[in-house]
């Protein structure tokens, strides 16, 4: 088999349905672009989940007359909450805050704002027991065999509100995930027409080269080899697409998040790592329908 | 039925339309499968072959057609190249047969034509070169002159004789009275899927 043949014959097919090839790389490239989106935003999730996590706390705060009467956490009450909560799994460290330290840690967060600090006073802060979980799951256990015990205001857990965070994150990655679904039936349709009108316009040609004796795979192979091409050059295009979302969008818009460290900076590592991914699923998967289409559709 | 063509022996089918001469010809191509019988090709049982072994077929039987099927964005030579091509050939062995098969239907000067540039014995030339540029055991044709003139047919017949001489079975479908009455070889007639006459060195028909 000669490869500049099948290969001419490639070009010819491309040339002869440009309108539906273009057609097929951009549905094939803004599917996989999302899909890269996707994964992109997977990645940064699982980043944020990991570094976030190490930084809450679950907090059991104290009643008030422990509060007030027990600043160095010496009372039986107190010392019995901590040494329980430390002997707990999951547990990795309990840090006792005073009302005296909480204080200070309120005053120099709002440093900003001399009214409300004129306003507060110690005694409005309860001293607390601030745990630190190595695995942040186990919350449920601790609120439920500390709350109401004696000396025990509430517990609260800061991961709370980072789950609901992470949920509503999750929900942009599966919607995208879902448009790109969607994009991505579309893009299998036209590339399965596209080989179906490929073959169709080339059945003379075809018909001769099997009454030559060519195999089928021969004849078929310059319209597998289109559908490949169409899959990889659509590949390519999503992560160009890529590449310019992030430098015209991404660093853009999340420059001053990026700053601040409350996401993690989206690097061009992140979109090499996931390119790889593109362009292999853009190749199969294109392959295979245009293998299945010329099995089920085109029999010469 | 049965009909046996031997090895290097020039035969043809006649018979009114839809007497099975196509069908036949179809039929050794494994275009059609058979409902029931067998149809061998030297060695190859036709009707038992897998699609995986029709090639193997293709490429030792040639045919010739009556529209002359050529590829219109492919020169003279091109087309003959294409059915080297697809088995595989090496390009040198390409450029090497080619000029030589042309030269041999009388072609030579125009290996650079386009098919739409010639006439039409001229392309049927082209088709039977591309039929036989691979040595082929058979040469099936189908009404090759159906489309042609007088003269042009009986150029065209000749150079069918010629390949015969090389030793390439030839069987021929067609209603041209005066190729088979002045050919005197061997005639199968076929009348709605039966052989009702066969020659050895027979006529077109009698009353006819």
């Amino acid at each position: 088999m000669r490869a500049s043949f099948v290969f001419s014959e490639v070009a010819t097919g491309l040339r002869r349905n440009v309108t539906m090839t273009v057609a097929m790389i951009l549905t094939t490239a803004i599917s996989l672009g999302l899909l890269g989106g996707g994964l992109l935003v997977v990645r940064t999730i699982d980043r944020m989940q990991l570094e976030y996590y190490q930084r809450v706390e679950t907090v059991v705060y104290l009643s008030a007359d422990l509060s007030a009467n027990d600043p160095g956490c010496t009372s039986s009450t107190c010392s019995a909450l901590r040494g329980q909560l430390e002997s707990s799994p999951g547990v990795q460290s309990v840090i006792f805050e005073s009302r005296q330290a909480a204080f200070a840690r309120f005053q120099r967060i709002f440093q900003g704002q001399p009214e409300l600090l004129q306003l507060a006073r110690p005694e409005a802060l309860p001293a607390s027991l601030r745990v630190q979980l190595s695995d942040p799951s186990r919350f449920p256990d601790i609120a439920k065999a500390f709350s109401g015990r004696p000396g025990v205001d509430r517990v609260t857990d800061q991961g709370e509100y980072l789950r609901q965070l992470f949920r509503a994150l999750d929900g942009l990655r599966n919607a995208t995930f879902v448009i790109a679904l969607i994009q991505a039936l579309a893009a299998l349709l036209l590339i399965s027409n596209t080989v179906q009108l490929s073959a169709f316009t080339r059945r003379t040609e075809v018909g001769i080269m099997r009454l030559t004796g060519a195999s089928r795979w021969y004849t078929q192979l310059p319209f597998l080899l289109e559908a490949l091409f169409a899959g990889a050059a659509g590949g390519l295009l999503a992560i160009v697409g890529l590449v310019v979302g992030k430098v015209a969008f991404v660093d853009r818009v999340l420059a001053g998040v990026f700053e601040a460290a409350i996401v993690p900076r989206l690097g061009y590592d992140d979109i090499f790592s996931v390119a790889p991914i593109l362009l292999l699923v853009g190749a199969v998967v294109a392959a295979l329908t245009g293998y299945l289409t010329l099995r089920l559709y085109v029999r010469t | 039925m049965t009909i046996e063509v031997e090895k290097g022996e020039f035969a043809f089918l006649i018979g009114p339309s839809g007497s099975g001469k196509s069908t036949l010809l179809r039929l050794l191509l494994r275009e059609e499968v058979p409902s029931k019988g067998d149809v061998y090709v030297a060695d190859l049982n036709v009707s038992k072959l897998s699609q995986r072994r029709i090639p193997q077929l293709r490429q030792r039987v040639g045919c010739v057609f009556q529209d002359f099927r050529l590829l219109g964005n492919k020169t003279v030579s091109e087309n003959v190249a294409f059915a080297l091509e697809v088995i595989g050939k090496p390009r040198h062995t390409i450029r090497k047969v080619v000029p030589e098969v042309l030269d041999l239907v009388g072609l030579g000067g125009k290996a650079d034509r386009l098919p739409h540039e010639l006439s039409g014995g001229e392309q049927q030339r082209v088709a039977i070169a591309r039929a036989f540029v691979n040595r082929p055991l058979v040469l099936l044709a189908d009404e090759p002159t159906g489309n042609l003139d007088r003269d042009i047919s009986h150029e065209i017949m000749l150079l069918l004789e010629r390949i015969n001489r090389t030793g390439t079975t030839v069987l021929m479908a067609t209603h041209d009275h005066a190729i088979v009455d002045s050919m005197r070889r061997r005639v199968v007639e076929l009348h709605l899927g039966q052989v009702v006459r066969d020659e050895s060195r027979g006529v077109y028909g009698v009353g006819r």
